[in-house]
């Protein structure tokens, strides 16, 4: 076993023993925590393919803001119901076991997919995709963005502002802490 | 780049901090609890309440949701920025400076939007 | 590719190498304090500590063992665990982000070349954005973790301050990316070595009598990046987080003893961080004043006529030239928290999102204008 493929095994673990605490922590909290710890770990992943950049924003953008809203909003509630919700009762129960049951597929389905590829190596994806013409995966994504699909580019900066207002609207309606009227 | 150092000093710092909480732990002992109120959180000399409800005030999220959004945009900047010189030496560099100059000025909007909209008051 | 080295000497000396530079930061801290504690003294004119050992240097020794002495204390009515594991957190994203700051010229002992840092990154400034990004998670938990309600606000107060200034810091570095074309921070710093020159229109304009840095091509960006840092590290004028005023100490007032000292570790990180930033974006890191690595090493073996020691005596001059520009960040640090008084929290709130974002968002756009007409037009 070489460092990498020891590398990678570590990872996945750590990747999917995060993502599975996620759904089977009781606590929202924790439940957040957790997944900031697989976007992390995702991160890592995506450093193991060469994906620096990438590795980068997923760092930036999913673990540094996302789960920090994430978890700056359910610090404020009173988690106490959400504990009992999540604890007791038939309904939930019922949840349960559905969960455990699609979680139960997905593992099934996962390892079939990984038993398939497992043989690959990073190295291997990594010249396949150079292959493919990506040598650089910065300029590679920057031409992409900038040259080839400068209308979906800036359709986005729209769909940013888009949502920004709406933000605001929302925050502004009625019954609210800062609502105008 | 090295993920191997820095998975490692990573692992090594959380065993050096736990160790040290450990360390601190067994020479000054388990706080022994002489009254009740030692163990309450802080307060200012009255007895403590529960907090039932709180109420944040909603900019916090507005902050925050806000913070995201113009990240993303700053995060399109990088890039852009990096590769610059190149695509101006590879000659594509009118297109590239001219689609972020407009995706600036969407930038510039959304921003001018908010300050004016008083979404960023803080009263 | 990834892992640390491909023989066991590469990889025992780059394991020694991390624990060098995370003991350099950690033994950094008390120093920090000590000079933290006498310039504040010096600054408003009392003593300082000077009673433990010449000068009071020992006073930190004998605060940590009293640390030690001071029995584990948790808030009955917080999370055991998440109140635990804040400190510990405190320290890692600091320390990480730390390891990638180069420090000093490679040097080369026969067939190896070792790397004066922790490890070389090769989307520098994009990890170490990341990563102490990461810091907002440490004083959530904590406020969360102590169950009382002014660590919470205190970690609520501080979490916003420092994603709205993350803003700034990404826009302010725009421009500098923008110049140097790479995210490599020793790329970064071999652009910015002997003297200083451009081209422009063609031609090529060079100036002897002033360095290569960043600053000189950069001055918004400098003050924007430095101001948006000391809101990232919670520091005066932007120490909103601990507001003794209203919040009686911020997220960490239910911390005491080694604990608390973490933190503090923690906080010191982040203002090492800001400092080695600086030094390398804006003033050239290791490099010395208008000479290359190059000319210090013909110099060195003129000196001393043996190719081992003028490397060793390059690594050495190039070290100290870092550690004295990453001083005097520090030591700017430590002087404007004892110079200028603390903010409101809507004039901070303004200052980040009103006045820095749009003034980082101007520089972004007026250097892009810049490199733009004067590489795309060429007067030949």
């Amino acid at each position: 076993m070489t460092a990498d493929v020891f590398l990678f095994w570590f990872l996945a673990l750590i990747t999917v023993i995060s993502g599975l605490a996620v759904v089977l922590m009781a606590n929202p909290i924790y439940s957040a925590l957790c997944l900031a710890m697989t976007m992390i770990s995702v991160a890592a992943i995506f450093v193991t393919l060469q994906a620096y950049f990438l590795a980068g924003v997923q760092i930036i953008v999913y673990a540094g803001a996302v789960m920090v809203l994430f978890v700056m909003v359910l610090m404020l509630f009173d988690l106490k119901h959400e504990l009992q919700a999540f604890t007791r009762g038939r309904a939930t129960g019922a949840l349960k076991i559905a969960s455990v049951g699609i979680l139960s597929g997905l593992i099934v389905g996962a390892v079939t997919i990984g038993l398939t590829i497992a043989g690959r190596s990073s190295d291997e994806v990594i010249s396949a995709a150079a292959a493919g013409g990506v040598v650089d995966t910065t300029r590679g994504l920057s031409e992409a963005l900038f040259l080839k699909n400068i209308f979906g580019f800036e359709a986005l900066g729209v769909l940013l502002l888009v949502i920004a207002v709406g933000t605001v609207a929302l925050s502004r309606s009625k019954g609210g802490t800062h609502a105008r009227d | 780049m090295p993920i191997g150092g820095v998975i490692f000093i990573t692992l090594f710092i959380a065993a050096f901090g736990t160790s040290l909480i450990y360390l601190a732990r067994w020479t000054g002992g388990k706080a022994k609890k002489t009254s009740q109120a030692k163990f309450d959180v802080y307060e200012c000399g009255l007895p403590v309440e529960e907090k039932k409800d709180t109420k944040i005030s909603v900019k916090f999220y507005l902050t925050a949701i806000l913070f995201i959004l113009f990240d993303i945009e700053i995060i399109f900047m990088y890039p852009w920025a990096v590769n610059f010189r190149h695509f101006l030496a590879t000659g594509s560099g009118l297109l590239v400076f001219g689609s972020m100059m407009v995706f600036l000025l969407i930038f510039i909007f959304g921003l001018w939007w908010e300050i004016k909209s008083k979404a960023l008051e803080w009263d | 590719m990834t892992s640390m080295g491909n023989t066991t000497f590469e990889i025992v000396i780059n394991t020694i190498k991390l624990l060098a530079v995370f003991l350099l930061m950690v033994q950094a801290v008390p120093i920090l304090v000590w000079l933290e504690r006498r310039g504040s003294a010096f600054i408003q004119n009392r003593f300082g500590p000077n009673r433990v050992g010449p000068l009071g240097l020992v006073q930190l020794l004998a605060d940590a063992v009293k640390f030690l002495t001071k029995e584990d204390f948790a808030p009955e009515k917080g999370n055991r665990i998440m109140f635990y594991m804040a400190p510990v957190f405190a320290l890692i994203p600091a320390a990480v982000a730390y390891a990638a700051i180069p420090m000093s010229v490679p040097l080369k002992v026969g067939d190896y070349t070792f790397l004066i840092q922790g490890y070389e990154i090769n989307v520098g400034i994009v990890f170490i954005l990341g990563i102490s990004s990461l810091a907002a998670y440490t004083i959530l938990m904590a406020g969360w973790g102590s169950g009382s309600k002014f660590s919470l606000m205190g970690a609520l107060r501080a979490s916003a301050q420092i994603i709205s200034y993350e803003l700034a810091l990404g826009l302010s570095i725009v421009g500098i990316i923008l110049l140097y074309g790479t995210f490599n921070l020793t790329e970064m710093i071999h652009a910015q070595q002997g003297i200083y020159h451009f081209s422009a229109f063609g031609y090529t304009v060079a100036a002897s009598w002033l360095p290569n840095w960043g600053i000189f091509y950069q001055p918004l960006g400098m003050i924007l990046f430095f101001s948006a840092t000391f809101a990232e590290s919670n520091r005066l004028p932007f120490d909103l987080a601990e507001g003794e005023a209203e919040l009686v100490a911020g997220f960490h007032t239910e911390y005491g003893g080694f604990k608390m000292l973490m933190f503090f570790i923690g906080e010191y990180g982040h203002m090492m961080i800001a400092s080695g930033l600086m030094a390398t974006f804006f003033f050239g890191g290791y490099s010395i004043w208008n000479f290359t690595p190059q000319e210090v090493y013909n110099w060195c073996y003129g000196l001393v006529g043996s190719e081992q020691i003028a490397n060793v005596m390059n690594v050495v001059l190039h070290f100290l030239s870092y550690n004295i520009k990453f001083a005097i960040f520090l030591w700017i640090f430590i002087h404007v928290r004892w110079t200028l008084p603390r903010f409101r929290y809507d004039q901070l709130m303004d200052l980040g999102w009103k006045t820095m974002l749009p003034w980082a968002l101007g520089n972004t756009i007026v250097t892009a204008i810049v490199i733009f007409v004067t590489s795309y037009f060429v007067i030949s």
